[in-house]
């Protein structure tokens, strides 16, 4: 498991933590540490979205851009950075969807995101087989469901903010998502 | 709570324990089945190659810096984007405005449209005044002549060698002044008239629904003073035009004189002969030509007293203009005295003001609202095509 994926519970409590409850501002110092800590669950999310590992690193980049342009207009209210940043990056990805929906579908094949390196077990290769396999048969909406949960490391309220739902729906979704995946992964086992 | 939300409830914490811990923890066999997906789908987490982690690092920490751009342009944020465009609807708000509302009774003339002339009555009776002042002006001629005056004799020419010229001048002017401030502007022609022993003639004022409309003065204003008279007069208002005309009335002076004064030897040598007279029929045709003679002297004499009422005092017509504010461009000495004069000034200014923005703001709201509305509508749309990219 990779560590930066490991996510940190305190992260918006520290970048908010500065700010006034008022502030609509982050500094250039609580931008670069909200950087660090959400830049490879951003990657992940987008990466896994949109299963492609160039068009990812551009849109991560343009996301990232993005906030830092906007850092003046971010309001607390309306949830964390952490939140923020992965809205702004949910909406690129959706752009870069859009435009490129016609020549790749979502219902595409998996890309190799994470090809298993010689040193990995046999069955554990087999059962991320079995488990890319399985997210290949989910739905779009699924798969940004299973990616801000998994790859963003984002709680249910987190999507629920995200995706502009409440939390139970969210949640209800999700657990509807998993089930569907755990009995994917039964029937291609 | 039923018991299938429940159920769901307790496999999603299964799955943020395993998320939160990185191992399988739960004891019953679906939750832990389902939390061993929860950890195989979090390895499946891409890693962000690391050159492109340390590029996008180091654009972090400059700052995403910008292609270089003119140096005059400002950089504005939202805040400023938003006020600059809320002051350009407002500017284009109030050009429409101005260019949709039609012309007030301000610019109405006199006596059209909904206007009402009302005739204000002059200080005197006109005989009464001119005789008044005329016998101020020019001691009078003495007899006892009747009051039937026949026309006045005018001779062409311009009566050579002598050295006082009799004039007659006239001029008028227009003065253009808001129709609220009309009525001050009319107050203000009578006052100048009168400082400068002059008098009105003639009169009239007309109103509007928004408050004088027009107006004419005739006056007369005794010739010496006659340029400082008009002076004060174009401070009034916004002189739109002024014209002055004298024309030399010498020689009708000279020759209703000179032909008075032959009526009268005329007069003296018939009472002579009426003294004489032996005869009755001598005595009535004698005084049938007295009564010729005196009805000659008084038509002269009427016909000499008006000509010098004419050269004493110009006539002066003044012509009263409503303009809108927006069009006046006159000083402060039009539009009252002191303080009092400059509270009004503020006072109307202000009310203009409000007015515009009343009008801007009744054009506004409703633009503002469709435009809110089509910015949400817009989001809206948006927010589905983007979503649409996941179906």
């Amino acid at each position: 498991m990779n560590p930066l994926h490991v996510r940190s519970g305190g992260v918006n409590e520290a970048i908010a933590a500065p700010m006034a409850p008022a502030a609509s501002d982050i500094p250039d110092e609580t931008f670069a540490c909200l950087y660090e800590h959400t830049f490879p669950r951003v990657y992940a999310y987008v990466a896994s979205l949109l299963r492609d590992r160039s068009a990812a690193e551009d849109v991560t980049a343009l996301a990232f851009e993005r906030a830092y342009r906007k850092r003046r207009s971010y309001r607390p209210g309306r949830g964390s950075p952490e939140q923020w940043v992965f809205g702004i990056a949910r909406n690129a990805a959706l752009d870069e969807l859009r435009r490129r929906k016609h020549r790749a579908g979502l219902e595409g094949d998996p890309e190799d995101v994470g090809a298993p390196t010689a040193e990995d077990h046999a069955e554990l290769s087999l059962r991320r087989e079995v488990v890319r396999a399985a997210m290949a048969g989910l739905g779009g909406q699924e798969r940004d469901l299973v990616a801000l949960k998994f790859m963003g490391g984002l709680s249910n309220a987190e999507i629920a903010q995200v995706l502009g739902t409440s939390e139970s729906s969210a949640g209800t979704r999700l657990h509807r998502t998993i089930t569907k995946l755990r009995e994917a992964c039964h029937e291609r086992a | 709570m039923s018991e299938r939300d429940a159920l769901i409830d307790a496999q999603l914490d299964a799955v943020d324990e395993a998320l939160s811990s990185g191992s399988v923890t739960a004891t019953e066999d679906l939750e832990r089945e389902l939390q061993e997906l929860a950890l195989a789908l979090r390895a499946e987490s891409p890693d962000p190659d690391s050159g492109f982690a340390a590029e996008l690092g180091g654009r972090v920490r400059d700052g995403f810096p910008r292609k270089p751009r003119l140096a005059w342009l400002p950089r504005l944020g939202m805040p400023q984007l938003a006020g600059l465009g809320v002051a350009a609807s407002i500017l284009a708000a109030a050009v429409v405005v101005a260019a949709l509302v039609p012309a007030s009774e301000d610019n109405v003339d006199l006596g059209g449209g909904g206007s009402a002339a009302v005739e204000q009555p002059a200080p005197e009776p006109l005989e009464d005044s001119i005789d008044k002042r005329l016998r101020q002006a020019a001691p009078a001629e003495s007899g006892d002549a009747p009051a039937q005056s026949p026309a006045a004799t005018s001779d062409e020419g311009f009566a050579p060698g002598r050295r006082e010229r009799a004039i007659e001048r006239s001029a008028s002017l227009t003065l253009a002044a808001p129709g609220d401030r009309l009525d001050r502007v009319a107050e203000g022609v009578t006052t100048v008239t009168e400082r400068y022993g002059g008098f009105v003639l003639r009169s009239s004022l007309g109103t509007g629904d928004e408050g004088t409309a027009g107006g004419s003065y005739e006056l007369r204003i005794p010739e010496a003073r006659l340029q400082p008279a008009l002076r004060d007069l174009a401070k009034l208002g916004e002189v739109r035009s002024r014209t002055q005309s004298g024309e030399d009335v010498t020689s009708q002076v000279v020759s209703a004189s000179d032909r008075l004064e032959a009526a009268r030897a005329q007069r003296r040598g018939l009472l002579r002969r009426l003294e004489s007279a032996g005869t009755d029929t001598a005595v009535e045709a004698l005084r049938a030509q007295l009564d010729v003679n005196a009805r000659e002297i008084s038509g002269l004499r009427a016909s000499l007293r008006g000509l010098r009422l004419r050269t004493a005092y110009a006539a002066v017509s003044v012509e009263l203009q409503a303009i809108g504010d927006e069009d006046s461009g006159f000083g402060d000495d039009s539009r009252g005295d002191g303080l009092s004069g400059a509270l009004d000034d503020s006072l109307s200014t202000l009310s203009g003001s409000l007015e515009l923005l009343v009008r801007a703001l009744g054009a506004l709201i409703p633009l503002g609202l469709l435009a809110a509305l089509g910015w949400l509508g817009v989001r809206a749309l948006l927010r589905r095509r983007r979503e649409g990219a996941l179906v």
